[in-house]
């Protein structure tokens, strides 16, 4: 068995290290293309190997790191990371191409996206609590400099306030792995940071953290929630994805809407589904999931409804999206959680067009501001029609891939959270009207003379466009290569939950 | 050949235009006519399938394909009689009209794009046709609203076009909301039978594929079940232009002429009328509540059709764009499709469905031939408005007379008793003569009164538009001429049909009333044979017909009233006609701008930004870790005697403290 | 053994003269001479137990104890006389560039 895992991390890395020695520009995204490239190669060769029908980890392989403590190097994808390990690994190559004409301090820009598809690798692949939480922590630093250095006007604001959300939220986290870590240790009687036995362990746990106010258990749970739910983000706790998106270099808001959100709900599934039956109060959890995620969706709704700038309003699409992942995992049916998590892999491609979209639109009109454009179809031609067909995409359009995913999600959700899908469905229209609203004024109609000459986007700019928007459509067509493995992983997962709750399947 | 079970031929129905979608879009510059030839090949190639799929099924096969697809759903073929007429009507109407877009189109520069769209329209409209189950349906129908919304906006630069396409698509989207919701429910039901052990699927049939769905349709719980079938009304509301959904279908006439008669007169707002047709079986078997004898599906279906009919023939009286005239008639005459399924469906059961079907298309072909007539007048004189028209008959013979057949065939004239008349003349009179017997049995003549009252304006609105058109003197000064025999030629074949289609209503009936038998699916309501109708019923529609002609030939050829004092602003009635209801204000203004976008949307933002980022998190949050900050900060005071005194105080009191508990 | 009380006695009273002196004192020289008083009360201790114990460890430590004692009131006064110079005072109170 070979490690592909472990390989195509250290290839990311060194090619991050190597990207920032380099001289040139040249060099430096050369480098970056080769070892995402690589990656994407290696990615291919697991997914062409991987076995669909099992729901064990595979690629399996663990290194003794501090043994005292309980600490390994083990790393392994199913289900539930495979998928998103391909998305990781077709979005960097593609971002770098989008990125190539970059020229501001090219080889530390490109060694942080480099960076950037380590942290993320290892936060889907990893088998060890300590491990994954370490690789969680990397993915923050490379964001908060790719939006502090190569930022817009306001890029100070926005990283400080995307670090401080995030790492509060990941202490919050850590501190609940420690609690389930030492818990788990005094019954065992032995230190092991493995994801699968602390998750195991987690049913066996009893007392009160604070007496008769949380209990242990209750405050593990919390704890990892709200880590992930600030990381998706879930309203309340989203404000920071705007301002960081805003602020963000073309490049990092494609990488944070597209592979950072993802490890939110990420979670969600790998840790928060297995202990949900076990928790104190099962119900009231699911209900409390099942709220942020619809207000979410609706919340990102009418936020979407009320932007000037087109990249504010793609930012609260991305919260809106992100709600069906919640309300899809909440539901507990099996094709309920596979339509969530395919939702992730394909919001995932669909977010990073229309990200790419504003990008090419600020860089030739100069401003994103839905009412200062208009028109620009006439000069735009390429442009129009990618950003026509990402936005259909992100509106749910039938025939791309994240109409399967609503679908699923919706189809299925409704036996156990009736109320809650319906008021998801009414979403489904202001979704429309707000992707064909921007359309309208921002691409079509007359020609604003006062942006002077526009030019489409670049070659390099319109062609990763073209793959991702190819990928949608062939998801959306046969979503069977990813969705498969994510039925069989959700299937047992809920299977768990669903006996034990009680819920229809 | 074409219908055997694993026969290739049936899914190239949908393929040919889909590849010549794909060929027009990149290879359709470096051709002649922006690669017309693509489109217009492969669906000729299509019309011959369904040719032959349709003389080797008839009368009595059907044919059935079903692959899986990605988790319980499938992707399938069904062409039952239902599907085939639909499919022959589809596939014929669209070749004509691409035919004719080679001429009509001929001075666009986008013309790649107008023919890559329009293939895949049909591609996609075929694809509702053929579905084989509801999701798969649901998917055609949404491509089908995109290359509406795309060719509604094909002159985007057109800042009214560009709001029209976004207004059809948004409308449109509530209706389908409403047909997802209807879908999920049937899902959840059909699941819930499932786990009962109430229902097992037949061994390879899916979930969502209409067998399943009808055979279970009479174990769903009944209320749930009419839930199920009122959203999927809903979403053919929203398709077909149905009352008070209906708004979008006449801005939709921004696009060009030959959109409008392709997709919003013959073949895409009829795919709402086909979806009630399609489940049928399911809204049939909804409980009698509200009217004994009704289901109550069925009555609500109804008396939205009959109120649409009569509403939008009241606006179609009023309007000067020549287009729109024919857009309200539209809206009118799918109202009376849904009525056909709504009254007669209580009377005469799943023959319903055949007579319904049997408008649709006579309608398909004599709209489409009134559109093609009005782009070939509007080719000619280069206005919408029929204000400046007048006296083109003596230059535009050709597209006269093929226009007075259509406005024949859509009047419904023809002679009764010996039944010698036009299309519309069998198929919209039937569907009056139904909603009488309807009344008769149930008492509720309401439907009745509806659909005779807008067959009356109909008939006044649709010769109004030719007299004002074609006869009295030119009112601008124009230089009009007949339009190319591409163009011209369609509009002959069309009036061929719309004159002569009518006669095979019998047989029409007989094969279309087959059609669930055929998939194994009673459906009930049927009633036995209608009791012979009194000549006056049979007379009725006809006289009214004939009385809107002379009504509009004496105002509006022989002037003998002054229609300047009844149009003007003052006239009060004139006025809501005019501004259609104040539609456009209610719905647009105020429901999307100011209620949505001006009061939801923007306290949303007032929350995001001064509540929970100025007030939360800026100031209570911010400010309290910093005022915390501030008082540690206090403490230390540098001066490191005051260390030094703290440190021995604490020495101090922990030695006593020590002392006192006693550890020392 | 009375001995013993008295020599602690002697170290605390030391002691807590050489605290006091360095809580109020302002001068840097007095704060040096006061740990230099807080320094030799330990001393003075290491010293007592050393002879009470009959151990002579205590005494060794007792000399590195001086040993350092020498070194950091050499380097405390070179700081001090090194401050004098720039500063011409050193009364700590002035001395606070590096406070907040």
């Amino acid at each position: 068995m070979t490690a592909y895992i472990s390989l195509m991390i250290a290839i990311a890395l060194i090619g991050a290290l190597i990207a920032f020695l380099t001289k040139t520009r040249e060099q430096a995204r050369a480098v970056a293309l080769v070892a995402s490239g690589i990656s994407l190669l290696i990615s291919l060769i697991m997914l062409s190997r991987f076995d669909s029908s099992l729901t064990i980890m595979q690629f399996a392989e663990s290194y003794n790191w501090i043994p005292s403590l309980g600490i390994n190097l083990s790393f392994g994808v199913d289900g539930i990371g495979m998928p998103l390990v391909l998305l990781s690994c077709i979005v960097i190559p593609l971002t770098v191409i989008f990125a190539w004409g970059e020229t501001k301090e090219a080889n530390k820009f490109y060694g942080l996206i480099l960076l950037e598809l380590v942290g993320v690798l290892g936060v889907f692949t990893s088998r060890d609590f300590f491990v994954f939480y370490i690789f969680w922590e990397i993915v923050l630093i490379p964001m908060y400099f790719l939006i502090s250095i190569w930022g817009g006007p306001r890029k100070d604001y926005a990283a400080i306030k995307f670090f401080i959300y995030t790492h509060v939220a990941s202490l919050v986290m850590l501190l609940a792995i420690f609690t389930l870590y030492f818990n788990a240790w005094n019954i065992t009687g032995k230190p092991n940071f493995d994801m699968f036995l602390l998750l195991e362990k987690y049913q066996l746990l009893d007392g009160w953290l604070i007496t008769n106010v949380i209990s242990i258990k209750d405050a593990i749970f919390i704890g990892l929630l709200f880590g992930f739910i600030v990381k998706m983000p879930a309203v309340p706790f989203h404000t920071w994805l705007p301002d960081a998106h805003v602020e963000a270099p073309t490049a990092g808001s494609v990488i944070l809407a597209a592979l950072l959100l993802k490890m939110g709900g990420y979670g969600l599934f790998r840790v928060i589904l297995p202990l949900l039956p076990f928790s104190d109060s099962p119900g009231r959890m699911i209900t409390l999931m099942a709220i942020i995620g619809v207000l979410s969706i609706l919340y990102g709704t009418f936020l979407a409804l009320a932007q000037r700038d087109l990249k504010k309003m793609v930012a609260y699409s991305s919260i809106s999206h992100m709600g069906y992942v919640t309300l899809g995992a909440a539901a507990l049916v099996p094709l309920s959680v596979s339509g969530a998590m395919f939702q992730q892999f394909s919001h995932g491609l669909i977010t990073c067009v229309l990200f790419m979209s504003c990008g090419v639109i600020q860089h030739s009109a100069g401003t994103r501001i839905i009412g200062d454009l208009g028109g620009i179809a006439k000069h735009m031609p390429k442009l129009t029609f990618l950003m026509l067909a990402g936005f259909l995409a992100s509106l749910g359009l039938p025939g791309m891939s994240g109409f399967i995913a609503e679908l699923l999600v919706l189809l299925n959700s409704y036996a156990n959270l009736p109320t809650f899908v319906i008021l998801a469905l009414f979403g489904i229209v202001f979704t429309a009207g707000y992707h064909l609203w921007a359309m309208q004024r921002a691409v079509f109609g007359t020609f604003n003379e006062k942006l002077g000459h526009i030019h489409d986007g670049a070659n390099y700019e319109i062609a990763s466009m073209a793959v991702l928007i190819l990928l949608i459509i062939f998801f959306g067509l046969y979503p069977n290569p990813v969705l498969n493995m994510m039925t069989a992983t959700a299937t047992p997962l809920v299977r768990d939950a669903a006996g034990l709750l009680g819920v229809i399947v | 050949m074409f219908s055997e079970p694993d026969s290739i031929f049936p899914a190239f129905i949908v393929l040919l235009p889909v590849i010549a979608f794909v060929l027009t879009l990149f290879l359709g510059k470096k051709f002649p006519h922006g690669g017309a030839y693509f489109p217009i090949a492969a669906i000729a190639g299509s019309f011959i399938i369904s040719l032959g799929v349709f003389l080797e099924i008839y009368p009595d096969k059907i044919v059935q394909q079903s692959l899986p697809w990605f988790a319980n759903m499938n992707i399938g073929i069904l062409i039952d009689p239902l599907a085939v007429v639909m499919l022959m009507m589809v596939t014929f109407v669209s070749l004509l009209i691409h035919i004719y877009a080679v001429g009509y189109m001929s001075h666009d520069p986008a013309k790649p794009r107008y023919f890559a769209e329009t293939a895949l329209f049909t591609a996609a409209m075929l694809g509702v046709v053929l579905s084989d189950n509801i999701l798969q349906f649901f998917i055609s129908w949404e491509l089908v609203g995109l290359c509406s919304f795309l060719l509604i906006g094909f002159w985007y630069h057109k800042p009214s076009a560009a709001a029209a396409a976004k207004k059809a698509f948004l409308v449109t989207r509530v209706g389908d909301v409403l047909f997802l919701a209807g879908i999920v429910l049937l899902y959840v039901n059909l699941n819930v039978l499932i786990n009962k052990g109430l229902f097992t699927p037949e061994h390879g049939n899916f979930i969502l594929q209409f067998k399943t769905m009808f055979e279970a349709a009479k174990l769903i719980d009944p209320t749930q079940l009419t839930f199920i079938t009122l959203l999927f009304f809903g979403g053919a509301v929203g398709k077909s232009g149905q009352f008070p959904l209906h708004g979008w279908l006449p801005d939709a006439m921004e696009g060009p002429t030959t959109v409008s008669a392709l997709i919003h007169a013959a073949t895409m707002v009829t795919a709402g009328v086909y979806l009630v047709a399609r489940t049928f079986p399911m809204f049939a078997a909804t409980p009698a509540t509200l009217s004994p004898g009704v289901p109550d599906s069925l009555l609500i279906v109804a008396y939205i059709g009959g109120f649409t009919a009569l509403f939008a023939a009241t606006m179609g009286l009023v309007m000067n764009d020549i287009k729109r005239v024919l857009a309200y008639s539209t809206v009118s005459q799918l109202g009376y499709m849904m009525l056909a399924l709504g009254t007669a469906g209580a009377v005469v059961g799943a023959q319903a469905v055949g007579i319904s079907l049997f408008h649709l298309i006579s309608h398909a072909f004599f709209k489409a031939l009134l559109f093609l007539c009005a782009g070939s007048v509007i080719h000619a004189v280069g206005t919408n408005d029929i204000r400046e028209m007048g006296g083109l008959f003596s230059k535009m013979k050709i597209t006269g007379t093929t226009m007075m057949i259509g406005a024949l065939a859509l009047a419904g004239i023809g002679i009764p008793f010996i039944n010698i008349g036009t299309a519309g003349f069998f198929s919209k009179d039937r569907i009056i003569e139904g909603t009488f017997e309807y009344g008769e049995k149930t008492g509720d003549m309401i439907p009745y009164a509806f659909a005779i009252i807008a067959a009356l304006l109909t008939s006044i609105y649709i010769f109004r538009l030719w007299f004002m058109a074609f006869t009295g003197k030119p009112r601008s000064e124009r230089h009009p001429h007949e339009s190319p025999n591409v163009m011209t030629r369609p509009l002959m074949i069309l009036a061929f049909l719309a004159l002569i289609f009518g006669f095979t209503h019998l047989g029409f009936y007989g094969y279309l009333e087959k059609n669930f038998e055929l998939m194994g699916v009673e459906v009930a309501g049927h009633e036995g044979e209608a009791a012979a109708t009194s000549p006056i019923v049979v007379l009725l529609p006809v006289l009214v017909g004939v009385l809107g002609f002379l009504i509009a030939y004496a105002i509006y050829y022989k002037r003998i009233l002054n229609m300047s004092k009844i149009v003007s602003s003052n006239n009060p009635l004139y006025k809501l006609l005019l501004n259609r209801y104040y539609e456009p204000t209610i719905g647009a203004d105020m429901i999307g701008v100011k209620l949505t976008h001006g009061v939801v949307a923007q306290s949303g933002e007032f929350v995001d930004r001064k509540i929970i980022d100025g007030l939360i998190i800026d100031n209570i949050i911010g400010k309290t870790t910093f005022c915390l900050g501030e008082i540690a900060r206090k403490l230390q005071t540098g001066v490191v005697q005051n260390y030094a005194s703290v440190t021995l105080l604490g020495v101090g009191l922990l030695l006593i403290v020590l002392k006192l508990v006693g550890g020392i | 053994m009375a001995d013993l009380y008295m020599y602690l006695i002697i170290s605390a009273v030391i002691f807590t003269i050489g605290s006091y002196g360095i809580i109020t004192q302002r001068s840097g020289i007095k704060i040096l001479m006061c740990i230099e008083l807080m320094l030799n009360s330990a001393n003075l201790n290491l010293v007592a137990f050393s002879s009470f114990n009959d151990n002579a460890s205590g005494q060794v430590f007792a000399l590195f104890s001086i040993a350092i004692a020498a070194a950091e009131a050499a380097i405390g006064f070179a700081i001090l006389v090194a401050l004098f110079r720039v500063r011409d005072t050193i009364n700590l109170d002035n001395i606070n560039i590096l406070r907040w």
